[in-house]
């Protein structure tokens, strides 16, 4: 049968083929990182770097949706399936310890050395760890920034006082409608809100995992919130105010101070923007004596327990955090650094004035409480201080009635345990 | 030969048990266990405590309060809209093709497309009705921030995408009932309103009766449009119960207390079905005694 012949040596030398095909294939291990939108763009150039000085791995990023939330869905649907197509996945900094009890993540001490985190600027290194694990390594800081119009006056308040006298006289020379705009919708932002003007007034969220927040400061803080509502010095529409409507109002001239994150600065300094050089940053006001704190939001790269490549993956965790590659995040898309080194790089201070300012918010970070349950306790604190701002119920009734739900919360959870 | 009518049917009832019965059995087990972050996602036999956690959970309350009062109002415009514009396209009109088509679109756009629209809409200060609103003079809506206002909101923006599809389905039904009822109706003196009671309401009855059904099904799991548009908010006076139930499950990953709330969501489903079916009943006979 030598017709046969010439078929049978195309099916061998495609059988090699495919052999060899599926040997390089394996020899390249694939890291997959999942990133909201904006940061899949802006490393975009660090990841294409990497894969040239790599050849052996090959990172790839998938953008997730622009909203915190809704990466974390993403995220989590894929983990409950068993198998994620993710080896890194950037988190926000409140994920941390639930993911980290789900047991989704792989520590990362002993990848990257106990003393990982010795090099990062003072309130960058918070968040990272639970339970006596590294579970993640920060690769952008953020936190809550008092914004204030340089053109209006000559210093930002420091206390709520000095901040409501400032906003009425401006208002009342009619050269704002309005004093301060914040996030006050039912999300996660009203809480980092809260978080800084409770720390302002002396209070605390959790001591030592029991909730605080009938204590006069925490009431204080809530009637404080509401009586910027009531005063007319913040608009009653900010009970529906994230941080892009906050940012838009204070961006049309509507307000003299605005509460939101670093990204805020250079939106607001870009040509063409009608605040272009009359806006300042410092951090939250406070009571005399009381830290001016600046609620942490970081970004960090974790790893899954369920990757299949750590080493690979560990290794793009390490260029994509590195001094250079935070740097260039920096430079090109303003992204606040963790590494310390970066906040005394001349190059950087020259590109970014602020980068002084933002390292002292930092350093007066002030976290959100480490907890699995977090997102309940969280849900529970927005939803009650949304009601306090819409009027539906007065500060002190509110606070009692979210101290028993969350005492109520923990108790529950912990039964389960 | 009996057997032989089950062994025809036995493919069916099969695909239906898989699909339908068999999540259901699985929530009724999940909802007797604890499977949160805390128990590392294992479940742990916990008996009626999640059952017992519902029924005293004010929020599941509320939220069903919410539900039933987004959804009565809701329907009650689409239906009555969707009748309205089924019978106004059912005219012989000039360009009536086209009219139907385009009158379709808000129905054709995703929910999420459409909720984020009218997110702009309603925005306070910036959105176009407020500035319309501001243009002349008056002081702008808090649409979405105002818990007495921003339920209405989302009711509207409901009727605004689904008044299409009850209308279309009333729009087939129209055209099932001859025209000869009409003609001999009109012979015997029937004005336009006579017609519309005695012929059109009475023959569009089981069209009218699936729309409704579809959507208050819809309605009552109401999830995309009040995310998208509200979050909940403003002081959880839009939460709907699929929003509790995928707060519970996908954000603090507590999913026996997400299977109970889905459950009990399912009860008040049911209930609610078993009203309108009731309720169905006693027009049908109420009509039917006129009649005679």
């Amino acid at each position: 049968m030598p017709r046969r012949w010439p078929l049978l040596l195309v099916g061998l030398m495609t059988g090699v083929l495919l052999g060899l095909w599926g040997l390089a294939a394996n020899a390249v291990e694939r890291v997959n990182v999942l990133m909201p939108a904006p940061f899949a763009e802006a490393t975009a150039d660090l990841v294409a770097a990497f894969n040239r000085d790599h050849p052996g791995i090959e990172l790839s990023v998938t953008r997730g949706p622009l909203e915190t939330e809704a990466v974390s869905d993403l995220a989590i649907s894929s983990l409950l399936l068993g198998s994620s197509p993710y080896d890194l996945l950037l988190m926000d900094v409140t994920w941390t310890p639930k993911y980290a009890a789900a047991g989704w993540l792989e520590p990362l001490e002993g990848w990257l050395g106990e003393d990982a985190l010795a090099d990062l600027a003072p309130g960058a290194e918070l968040g990272n760890a639970f339970a006596g694990h590294l579970w993640r390594f920060p690769l952008v800081a953020d936190m809550g920034l008092l914004y204030w119009r340089t053109d209006l006056m000559q210093a930002p308040p420091r206390t709520p006082a000095e901040l409501e006298a400032i906003s009425r006289r401006l208002q009342a020379a009619g050269q704002v409608p309005w004093g301060y705009v914040w996030e006050g919708k039912q999300y996660e932002g009203l809480s980092c809100v809260y978080v800084e003007m409770l720390r302002g007034f002396g209070g605390r969220w959790l001591e030592q995992e029991q909730p605080e927040l009938n204590s006069a400061a925490a009431v204080q803080a809530t009637a404080w919130l509401r009586h910027l509502v009531e005063a007319g010095i913040t608009p009653p529409t900010v009970a529906n105010m994230a941080e892009p409507e906050a940012l838009q109002a204070f961006q049309a001239g509507d307000a003299a101070f605005m509460r939101n994150w670093p990204y805020a600065w250079a939106e607001l300094n870009k040509p063409g923007s009608p605040l272009r050089g009359k806006v300042g940053i410092t951090t939250m006001v406070s009571e005399t004596g009381e830290p001016h704190a600046a609620t942490q939001g970081s970004w960090g790269l974790a790893l899954l327990a369920g990757s299949r490549h750590k080493a690979a993956a560990v290794e793009a965790l390490r260029y994509l955090t590195s001094v250079e590659a935070q740097k260039q995040l920096n430079l090109r898309w303003g992204y606040t650094p963790t590494r310390l080194s970066l906040f005394n790089d001349p190059e950087l201070l020259a590109a970014n004035p602020v980068l002084a300012e933002l390292k002292l918010a930092l350093s007066d970070a002030v976290l959100r409480p480490l907890t699995p349950i977090y997102a309940q306790l969280s849900d529970l604190l927005y939803r009650e201080l949304n009601s306090v701002i819409t009027g539906g119920i007065q500060p002190e009734p509110a606070m009692e009635q979210l101290q028993g739900n969350s005492e109520r919360l923990l108790i529950t959870a912990g039964g389960q345990r | 030969m009996r057997w032989k009518l089950w062994l025809l049917m036995a493919p069916a009832l099969l695909w239906l048990l898989a699909i339908f019965a068999a999540p259901m059995l699985h929530y009724a087990w999940l909802s007797t266990q604890a499977e949160t972050v805390l128990t590392g996602l294992q479940p742990r036999p916990v008996g009626a405590e999640q059952w017992l956690r519902l029924w005293n959970d004010a929020r599941f309350w509320q939220d069903t309060w919410q539900t039933l009062r987004f959804s009565a109002v809701s329907v009650l415009l689409e239906m009555v809209l969707g009748l309205a514009m089924a019978l106004l396209l059912h005219q012989p009109l000039r360009g009536r093709g086209a009219l139907r088509t385009i009158s379709l679109l808000p129905w054709a756009l995703p929910t999420t497309v459409m909720a984020l629209g009218w997110r702009w809409i309603f925005n306070d200060p910036y959105g176009p009705i407020n500035q319309l609103l501001q243009g002349l003079g008056l002081s702008g809506v808090p649409f979405l921030s105002d818990p007495a206002i921003t339920w209405l909101a989302a009711v509207w923006a409901d009727t605004w995408k689904t008044t299409p599809f009850v209308a279309l389905l009333l729009l087939a039904g129209l055209q099932n009932i001859p025209a000869d009822l009409y003609e001999a109706a009109a012979l015997e003196g029937a004005g336009a309103w006579q017609s519309l009671r005695r012929i059109t309401l009475p023959l569009l009855t089981p069209y009218l009766l699936i729309a409704l059904l579809f959507r208050l099904a819809q309605a009552l799991g109401v999830f995309d449009l009040i995310q998208v548009l509200t979050g909940g908010g403003p002081a959880g006076s839009t939460e709907s119960l699929a929003l509790y139930a995928y707060l519970n499950a996908m954000r603090f990953l507590d999913f026996g207390y997400s299977a109970t709330v889905m459950l009990g969501s399912f009860a008040v489903l049911l209930v609610v079905a078993a009203l309108a079916g009731l309720a169905f009943q006693w027009s049908r006979t109420t009509q039917a005694e006129e009649l005679r």
